[in-house]
């Protein structure tokens, strides 16, 4: 088992620089391969940020306060990831995928890390820059590059998330979109409500 | 130096019979041409994107960029 757990690390390390730097060749071997104990060190990096998520969000040090925020936002992230990977499954069955459940859920489990990371240095921002921003020369240069590196992240996120469907579900770009239209509206009924809980402001997708 | 080659052509031909290229139609080529700057080292293409999409935003709502970074940076 430690073994498997020391191989896995190894592996989504390669993985995790693989999606940096060759998106495509990466995607695809990660499906091949689909090592579920991969998906340990994406949560792991998720726990991290959601104990700092906790910190800024609560902003006191009352271990009850912490704690009750720490399981909200990971047992809600938890929830969408299941019923992201969920969703994509019945719809691209639906339209004639033949891919295996388990190279799309290692996958998209991969796909949170752009999510992660913008959520990350958004936390930190919030502490160091507190909003509202000024529509003084500073705050316009901090604005652009804050939403060019938002952008940035964001189109990551989409190649990923393409591949994903891509590989995962086996698909060709005019059923992804077909899934897409599919799944796309429930996932954004479903993130009004996690807006309206007060829980992910933006999607945790 | 054959032996692996050959098995870069297996290798290769198992992936295009597991999962054909894409195609769109008459616009393969342009298609082609935008997914080959993404398969490899995608940041400048998207770093520039970005880019021209945020200036077209300024340019569209001028300060006000400010506004949707405050709402954004609350969105954690």
């Amino acid at each position: 088992m430690e073994t498997s757990l020391i191989v896995a690390f190894v592996d989504f390390g390669r993985n995790v620089i693989g999606l940096v730097t060759r998106p495509y060749e990466t995607c695809r071997r990660i499906v091949e391969k689909a090592n579920p104990l991969e998906l340990t060190y994406v949560g792991l990096v998720l726990a991290l940020y959601f104990a700092l998520a906790s910190l800024v969000k609560v902003a006191s040090f009352r271990p009850f306060l912490l704690t009750r925020q720490f399981f909200v936002l990971a047992g809600a992230a938890g929830v969408t990831y299941c019923l992201a990977v969920a969703i994509f499954w019945g719809v691209g069955r639906l339209v004639g995928a033949s891919g295996k459940l388990k190279g799309l859920t290692v996958l998209w489990g991969y796909s949170l890390l752009p999510t992660v990371i913008w959520f990350f240095v958004t936390s930190i921002l919030y502490v160091l820059l507190p909003p509202p921003r000024t529509t003084s020369v500073q705050g316009i240069i901090f604005s652009v590059l804050f939403l060019v590196f938002s952008i940035t992240l964001f189109l990551w996120k989409t190649t990923i998330a393409y591949l994903t469907l891509r590989f995962g579900l086996r698909l060709g770009l005019g059923k992804i979109l077909v899934v897409l239209a599919g799944a796309l509206p429930i996932l954004g009924l479903y993130s009004a409500q996690m807006y309206r809980l007060g829980i992910f402001r933006v999607p945790f997708l | 130096m054959v032996n692996s080659t050959y098995q870069k052509f297996v290798k290769r031909w198992e992936e295009v019979m597991d999962l054909p290229p894409q195609t769109v139609g008459p616009l393969t080529p342009y298609y082609k041409a935008l997914v080959r700057r993404l398969k490899v080292m995608p940041w400048p293409a998207l770093v520039l994107c970005s880019l021209i999409l945020v200036i077209g935003l300024y340019l569209l709502i001028g300060s006000a960029i400010t506004l949707l970074v405050s709402i954004l940076q609350r969105g954690f």
